[in-house]
């Protein structure tokens, strides 16, 4: 049995390296793809994003946070405007993101303890760089009021410190743990190759049973399997798990290198994540290509099942903020649990006991996609063989 | 006949017609995919933006002012506050998953503030995931220079005897006002449902168009798709897209009727010049689709590449990144293609209330695509229309 299955996993690799339909997806698109996602963030962060000045007092306070927004990473003053119209017709132009108004008498509304408001108008519509900018400007004039605050204090013959206290009685440490600069090459990519590697495995795994029943190979295949669908479904298993493998051995040992993705230590708990995922959609996949016939069909329903997956699985966006019946569909994707276990193994370098509770699902993933398969598929063989029995009387 | 002539783009459409609804995977492509998936995926969003993102505090001051400060972070929309729990038990939350982050408050906290001494607490990120991690911390930002003011507001009013108007005045002389425009909430699903749903009209014509296309390749049915059109090229061009101009110019009445109405999006522009720019996008988008598909012999092959075509298009559009953060290599290839000028234009009428006029370069640019696919399909269907009159005709 050990050597039938090793003759059929040897018989699928060939299939592997000469059917366009799986050496393409399998092999060739892989470097492709996961080379042009890790190169789209190849900046990593937004910088220098066009903002206007909207300067309506033109007084030294004005001028000197001007300097000081422009040393933010994100902010690059490229016009001037003297109106909202005029700044909403430079966003719509595309001209810029941004904009700071200075209010007319925000110096002298300063001097004389009267309270000022900066606004700090983005463009919404583009929410990462509008984000990114807020959030500068927003600690520039907080920076600056503290400042302003400092002063008043100081003035009044307060030593520093104690000045510094009522400025901000609670100071507050962030850490960003996992991702301190807010990268998005760190962030997006090994995010983008794994849903990758679980499509391409799906879409070509969705047609490895069917595909040899409307080739009429499958009387060839059954005769090397004897008539057992395990023997089957475990030997063309074997061939793609050494496929997926070959797929690691670039995203940790090319891509993640060559793009200072790795995280050191992680390889071989993400290595026994990566199978369990490889797994999980071949089963996914060999049960659909058991069950549905028709090759189309089984790569249609393979692509409505997997092409959702990245924003399902709550990469993006959290899952906790979509309606309960998106929610449950997430979890009825391999995708999902693989996620949260990525998360704590791969960016949060956790032991592999952190994801327990993913890898008992993701092993569910298995053990009942393969069951069906096999199950199904036997039923199937048994009938092509009774029918061939009846033929031949 | 000349009369023949002006019939052949219909008698295509309708040949088309028939072809796809013998084809069930064309049919689930183009009848139920566009639909389902508009739906499918709107619904993620369909709440906008998240909140009550949870967090653990571990409070070792156990004072009036940090259970105020703890109050106050819960009272948030953002901020859910899970468990007041030891440094240990908020770091295993966080590890499993079950919070956001924790925030440490130090033991003498309200002592140091009371003694005009600055106190400091730690705010612990799971920056991994960005949007929870960045909401989290303009949260409790936010809360932190609101319990700042008030303890300079007590000190105003005690110390130097200042009345509360006075006294508030002083607090905050200099004061962010953040005034987010085409989209007040700031919100995520605000931001990326437009363009998901372009995406999804994109990607379902492209898939059925040149799966459509391929499987004539498959089938043998060119010659007889030159014949239907006369062997006039533009013919055979035009009258299968007809079908697919009109199925699609559906979807996208449909998207921004019904599934702007559902998802509680607005259209900022006006209708008719977002109508006159999604037209220009179909039409840019069939040749492509036609040439994209006689680019394969097998429906199968065509079908299962372009799937994987989706998050690379998106992410290269500048919608979701800007474009001038890209690599050069990738501006250029994202210039190739007829979304990243489409989204330009489409994301200004709807999001922005902006005019064609507003972003003509975008629509020359759309234009000259238009003009580059076209002559790109011609030659490719020419190029096969000769193979193709050298072998017979398949008996029917």
């Amino acid at each position: 049995m050990i050597r039938a299955i090793f003759q059929i996993a040897l018989r699928e690799w060939k299939r592997i390296l000469t059917r366009p339909d799986h050496c393409l997806v399998l092999l060739v698109l892989p470097p492709l793809l996961f080379f042009f996602y890790a190169y789209i963030y190849d900046k990593q962060q937004a910088e220098d994003l066009p903002v206007a000045i909207w300067d309506e007092d033109r007084s030294p306070v004005s001028r000197q946070i001007t300097f000081l927004l422009e040393q933010t990473p994100s902010i690059r003053i490229t016009a001037s405007v003297n109106s909202q119209d005029e700044l909403e017709a430079l966003m719509q132009q595309q001209q810029v993101i941004g904009a700071v108004h200075f209010p007319r008498g925000m110096e002298r509304d300063i001097k004389s303890r009267h309270p000022v408001k900066v606004p700090i108008y983005t463009n919404a519509a583009s929410l990462v760089p509008g984000k990114l900018i807020n959030k500068d400007a927003s600690t520039v004039i907080i920076t600056a009021a503290a400042g302003v605050n400092l002063q008043k204090f100081m003035k009044t013959g307060m030593p520093a410190g104690k000045a510094m206290s009522l400025v901000m009685p609670v100071s507050m440490t962030v850490y960003p743990l996992y991702n301190p600069t807010y990268n998005y090459q760190h962030y997006l990519v090994p995010g983008l190759i794994t849903v990758a590697l679980q499509m391409m495995i799906i879409m070509v795994a969705v047609l490895l049973i069917n595909m040899e029943w409307k080739e009429g190979s499958m009387s060839e295949l059954r005769a090397m399997a004897r008539n057992h669908a395990g023997v089957i479904i475990a030997g063309k298993t074997l061939a793609h798990l050494g496929v997926a493998w070959v797929n690691f051995v670039l995203v940790a040992g090319i891509i993640f290198p060559f793009f200072s993705l790795q995280h050191p230590g992680t390889t071989g708990q993400l290595f026994v994540l990566y199978n369990l995922l490889a797994l999980a959609c071949t089963g996914i996949g060999l049960m659909i290509s058991v069950l549905a016939a028709d090759v189309m069909l089984a790569l249609d329903v393979g692509l409505f099942y997997t092409s959702p997956a990245f924003v399902f699985s709550g990469f993006t966006f959290p899952r906790w903020a979509m309606p309960w019946y998106d929610q449950y569909y997430a979890s009825l994707m391999p995708y999902t649990p693989f996620l949260d276990a990525f998360f704590k193994v791969y960016f949060m370098e956790l032991p592999l006991r952190y994801a327990m509770p993913e890898i008992t699902r993701l092993l569910l993933f298995i053990g009942c996609t393969f069951f069906v398969a096999v199950f199904f598929l036997q039923l199937k063989l048994n009938k092509q063989q009774t029918y061939a029995a009846t033929a031949r009387i | 006949m000349p009369q023949q002539q002006g019939y052949r783009p219909f008698r295509l459409l309708l040949r088309e017609a028939a072809l796809v609804a013998k084809d069930h995977s064309l049919l689930l492509t183009l009848l139920i995919a566009p639909l389902l998936y508009a739906f499918f995926y709107g619904s993620i969003y369909s709440y906008k933006a998240e909140e009550e993102v949870p967090i653990a505090v571990v409070d070792e001051d156990r004072t009036s002012l940090s259970r105020t400060l703890i109050q106050q972070i819960n009272n948030t929309q953002m901020v859910h506050v899970t468990a007041v729990t030891t440094l240990e038990a908020a770091k295993e939350a966080m590890y499993h998953g079950r919070t956001q982050g924790f925030l440490y408050i130090q033991r003498g906290m309200e002592k140091k503030v009371l003694s005009l001494q600055q106190a400091n607490m730690v705010l612990a990120l799971n920056a991994a995931r960005f949007l929870p991690s960045s909401d989290v911390l303009g949260a409790i930002t936010e809360v932190g220079l609101t319990v700042g003011a008030g303890v300079r507001l007590q000190y105003l009013q005690k110390q130097e005897g200042m009345n509360t108007e006075i006294a508030g005045r002083e607090v905050m002389a200099v004061k962010p006002d953040a005034r987010p425009l085409f989209n007040n909430r700031t919100d995520y699903g605000t931001f990326l449902l437009p363009g998901l749903l372009a995406m999804i009209l994109q990607q379902t014509l492209l898939l059925g168009l040149a799966g459509g296309t391929a499987a004539e390749r498959q089938r043998n049915t060119f010659a007889a798709w030159m014949q239907a059109a006369g062997n006039n090229l533009s013919t055979a061009l035009w009258g299968k897209g007809l079908f697919y101009f009109i199925l699609f110019s559906c979807y996208a009445f449909f998207f921004l009727t019904v599934n702007f109405g559902v998802l509680e999006l607005r259209l900022l522009g006006n209708a008719w010049e977002l109508a006159l720019v999604t037209a220009l996008f179909l039409v840019s988008l069939i040749p492509m689709g036609i040439f994209t598909g006689l680019l394969f012999r097998s429906q199968l092959l065509c079908t299962q590449l372009l799937a994987f075509s989706t998050y690379p298009i998106f992410l290269i559009t500048g919608y979701t990144w800007p474009i001038q953060q890209l690599p050069d290599g990738l501006k250029a290839a994202g210039s190739l293609l007829p979304i990243t000028p489409f989204l330009s234009l489409y994301q200004g009428i709807v999001q922005q209330g902006a005019h064609i006029t507003d972003r003509l370069p975008a629509l020359y640019h759309l234009c000259i695509l238009w003009c580059l696919y076209t002559l790109l399909c011609l030659w490719s269907i020419q190029k096969l229309a000769r193979k193709a009159r050298k072998t017979p005709l398949p008996v029917a």
